[in-house]
Order: C-alpha cells, then sequence, then structure tokens
C-alpha cells in the first residue's frame, strides 16, 4: 500500500491531471468538429444528390474501414511529405480523429434516418409537406432520438482512443501516466489503476449524459 | 367534373408489369370502392394518385394536374388530395393534435388557433376528443386510424384516398373506422377506397371497381347486381371464395 500512497504523491496526480485535460481537449473539439461534419456528411449521403452521395458514400466507407492509428500515422508523418506542413501532436491527433470519427458518425447518422419507418414520409408528403418540410417535423426528430445511444457510444470510443496519440508523443492522460511508472516501475500499478477510474469517469459522465437526453426526448417527443 | 382520370396508363416496376392499359375516371362527390386478389395492382393505382408511385406511360389527371407532367407541382395537387394508409403512418414524435394541425399550419399556412379548432371539430366528428394530447402509441389501432382520417380532412381536401383502411386492425375496431368513413362520404366527400371490406363497398360505394393482374376488369355503377352476378369469371371466382367466408 506504500506504493500506492508514494505514486499518487501530489506532484504525480497533478501530472496526471494535466493530461487528462489534454485527453479532454482533444476528444471535446473531435466530438463538435466530427459531430458537425459528420452530421453533414451522413445526410449529404442520405438525400441522394447525384454523384455527390456516391463520392461521399466511397469515402466514408473507405475510412470507416482503416485503423485509427493509421490515420494518426498518417496526418503527423505522412502529411508533411505530402503537403509540406507538420502539425504539432495535439493539431494531428485532433485532424485525425476528426476524419475518422466524422466517417463513423455519418454513417450513424445515415442509419438513423433509414431506421425511420417509410410510411412516415410518405404520409408527410400525402399532407402535402414539402421533403425537407418531412425531414424537419417528422423524420429528423425521430431519427435523432434513434441515434442518440450510437452517437455517445461512439464518442464514449473516441475519448478512449485518444490514448492512442501517445505514440505521437501527445501530452496526454496515458502518455503521462507512462512517463509516471518510466521513472519508477513499482508505479506501473497504481498508474493502471488511475488511468482506469479517470477514464472511467470521464466516459460513465458520457453515457449519463445519454441517458438524460434519451428520458428528456421520450418525455417530450415535440423537443427532439 | 372528373376529379380524377386515368387515360392509357401503364406501370411497370423494372421488369414488372403492375398497371396494365389503366382507364378509369372518378367524378367529383363519388365513392368508389377497388377491390381484388393482392397483388392485383390495387394500391399501386391509389398511390399513383397521389404520386407516391409515378407512371410509366399514358395519361393522368387529378383535379386538373397532369401527374405525367415533371413541371407539375405535386405539393399543390396534394393539399387537395388526402390519403388514409393501412398502417394509419401517424407522425410518432407528435401528439394527436399537432399530428392534425401539421398540415394546416405548415402547408396552408393558417394560423395555429384556427387549425386547433378545426381539429377539435374533427376530433369530435371522429369521436375522440378525449384523446388530442395523446401520442399515437398510446391509442389502439381503431383509435389511430379515425385520427388518420382527421389528419387528412383538417386540409380539406377535394378527394380522399383509403388504402385498405381496416385490414391491419382488429375486428371490433373495424366498423367504428368504416362508420367515419361513411360519415364522411355522405358529407359528399371524393373517395376511392381500395378496400375488402364487401359490405362497405355494398353500402357505401356509388361504383365498384374488380381488379386483377393489373387490369380493371369490371368498372359497374350497378353495385348491388355486381355482387349477385360479376360479369367477368375472375371476379365471379373472388366472390365466391370472399363471399363464403363472411
Amino acid at each position: 500500500m506504500a506504493m500506492f500512497a508514494q505514486a499518487y504523491q501530489w506532484i504525480n496526480l497533478k501530472y496526471l491531471l494535466e493530461g487528462l485535460w489534454v485527453t479532454v481537449e482533444v476528444s471535446v473539439i473531435s466530438i463538435i468538429l466530427s459531430f458537425l461534419i459528420g452530421a453533414v456528411l451522413g445526410l449529404t449521403r442520405y438525400v441522394k444528390i447525384k454523384y455527390l452521395s456516391a463520392i461521399v458514400g466511397f469515402i466514408v466507407d473507405i475510412i470507416r474501414n482503416l485503423p485509427l492509428l493509421l490515420i494518426i500515422f498518417f496526418t503527423y508523418f505522412g502529411l508533411p511529405n505530402v503537403i509540406g506542413i507538420r502539425f504539432n501532436p495535439l493539431w494531428a491527433t485532433i485532424i485525425a480523429m476528426t476524419v475518422f470519427e466524422s466517417a463513423m458518425l455519418a454513417e450513424i447518422i445515415r442509419s438513423g434516418i433509414v431506421a425511420v419507418d417509410t410510411g412516415q414520409m410518405e404520409a408527410a408528403r400525402s399532407n402535402g409537406l414539402t421533403y425537407w418540410q418531412a425531414m424537419y417535423h417528422i423524420i429528423l426528430p425521430q431519427a435523432i432520438k434513434k441515434m442518440i445511444p450510437p452517437i455517445v457510444s461512439q464518442f464514449i470510443s473516441l475519448v478512449k482512443d485518444t490514448s492512442l496519440a501517445t505514440i505521437i508523443v501527445l501530452p496526454e492522460l496515458m502518455y503521462h501516466a507512462q512517463v509516471i511508472y518510466g521513472q519508477n516501475t513499482n508505479y506501473m500499478i497504481p498508474m493502471f489503476v488511475a488511468l482506469a477510474v479517470l477514464y472511467f469517469i470521464v466516459c460513465y459522465l458520457l453515457s449519463l449524459l445519454s441517458r438524460y437526453l434519451d428520458h428528456r426526448l421520450s418525455e417530450s417527443p415535440e423537443e427532439a | 367534373m372528373s376529379m380524377i382520370e386515368f387515360h392509357n396508363v401503364e406501370k411497370y416496376y423494372g421488369k414488372f408489369h403492375a398497371l396494365k392499359d389503366i382507364n378509369f375516371t372518378v367524378e367529383q362527390g363519388e365513392v368508389v370502392t377497388i377491390i381484388g386478389p393482392s397483388g392485383s395492382g390495387k394500391s399501386t393505382l391509389l398511390r399513383c394518385i397521389n404520386g407516391l408511385e409515378t407512371i410509366s406511360s399514358g395519361q393522368l389527371l387529378v383535379d386538373n394536374f397532369d401527374l405525367a407532367d415533371k413541371k407539375t407541382d405535386m405539393n399543390r395537387m396534394r393539399k387537395n388530395v388526402g390519403m388514409v394508409f393501412q398502417h394509419f403512418n401517424l407522425y410518432a414524435n407528435k401528439t394527436v393534435m399537432q399530428n392534425i394541425t401539421l398540415g394546416p399550419t405548415a402547408v396552408l399556412k393558417q394560423s395555429k388557433s384556427q387549425s386547433e379548432n378545426e381539429a377539435r371539430d374533427l376530433l369530435k366528428l371522429v369521436g375522440l376528443e378525449s384523446k388530442a394530447n395523446s401520442y399515437p402509441d398510446q391509442l389502439s389501432g381503431g383509435q389511430q386510424q379515425r385520427i388518420a382520417i382527421a389528419r387528412s380532412l383538417a386540409m380539406k381536401p377535394k378527394a380522399l384516398l383509403f388504402d385498405e383502411p381496416t385490414s391491419a386492425l382488429d375486428p371490433e375496431m373495424i366498423g367504428d373506422v368504416l362508420n367515419v368513413m361513411k360519415t364522411v362520404a355522405e358529407q359528399g366527400m371524393t373517395m376511392v377506397v381500395v378496400t375488402h371490406e364487401m359490405g362497405f363497398a355494398q353500402e357505401v360505394g356509388d361504383r365498384i371497381v374488380f381488379m386483377d393482374d393489373g387490369r380493371i376488369l369490371e368498372d359497374r355503377k350497378d353495385v348491388k347486381q355486381f355482387f349477385e352476378k360479376p360479369q367477368d369469371t375472375r371476379a365471379q371466382t373472388f366472390l365466391s371464395k370472399v363471399i363464403k367466408h363472411i
């Protein structure tokens, strides 16, 4: 137990929390960007604009089937050779995560819309609504309700996957933990425990948010 | 004046020939029932009328809108032609009141208060005044279908299309829905009803159309005589099978 007490001395905890801050920073920026881009891509794929939807679908499918680590490597090590711009680890990670997660979210958003019963659109059109009026009043509110659980799961994966950036020396939570137990291997187990607790807290907060949104939407579908 | 006119209409789904040489006219105020075995093209014909399906060739005029013409504004035509579906298709995210008032407010640009007043009258008509604030999944099938009829009527349409409106209902609910449809018919609404309810066809219908294999095989105004003595042999076989189980 003395080992734990020593490992958790304030200077180490402070260092871990600094790493956590970078993890949260990368996660929040990537979540916001990928949600916006994913929504546009998913909708573009759904509404079937000639050529454009097919191209978007093709790109989304490619990205979804690549390992995230490869995309991180490419943005950090590859881009300088291709376009001559070197991003720092923070922005390389944010860009890679955003590219990958946008593709994942695009597919979640598209399938959420597809999952709404086709009879809803037919009824709305027969009712005299235009396509976009039907989307706005009827289809999207129902689709969003279906999408929330898979979207939040995706965000939880995103938070956990930021730890991959440790490989390009992004000073995030996982990397800082490694630095600490790199100095004293006795700290390894305490650090693993601390990592588990910290990742769990962040991710659990996200799933609570999902439950809250789900609950609110089922209470008053109108606000969807 | 004719409300709906089919002239030599053909409809293909890929290679499948769904509607064959349809010539068919519905006058204003007429109540036409369409019967026939499953897969005979009844629903396809109905869905062509409000543009949920497009015709492959021929001419189709609905309320003087030419549906074969790409320039025709389908939304304007649909304001005047309502549709009631087999599976009701009430908006799942809206209350009964919102289901009825969405069309009038969003499409006809009526005020919310006027739309709600009219909706209350319609709810009275279908006998469901107490359900204004319920969501569709809190209602029985029969209640949902009566709300769906009210939703269509709220647009003050010139014609209403019914696609097997009672086929998905429990037997004890069918009567309530048919009664509402009868009331609407008596108020002079032009109606095209695809149905398996032979009683309704006889009692309320001004005209009966029998379809099989994508063709209209009989189209008669003497509805009672049709049921006693259909001319087409396939209509005879169909009726003998249906009537046996009534």
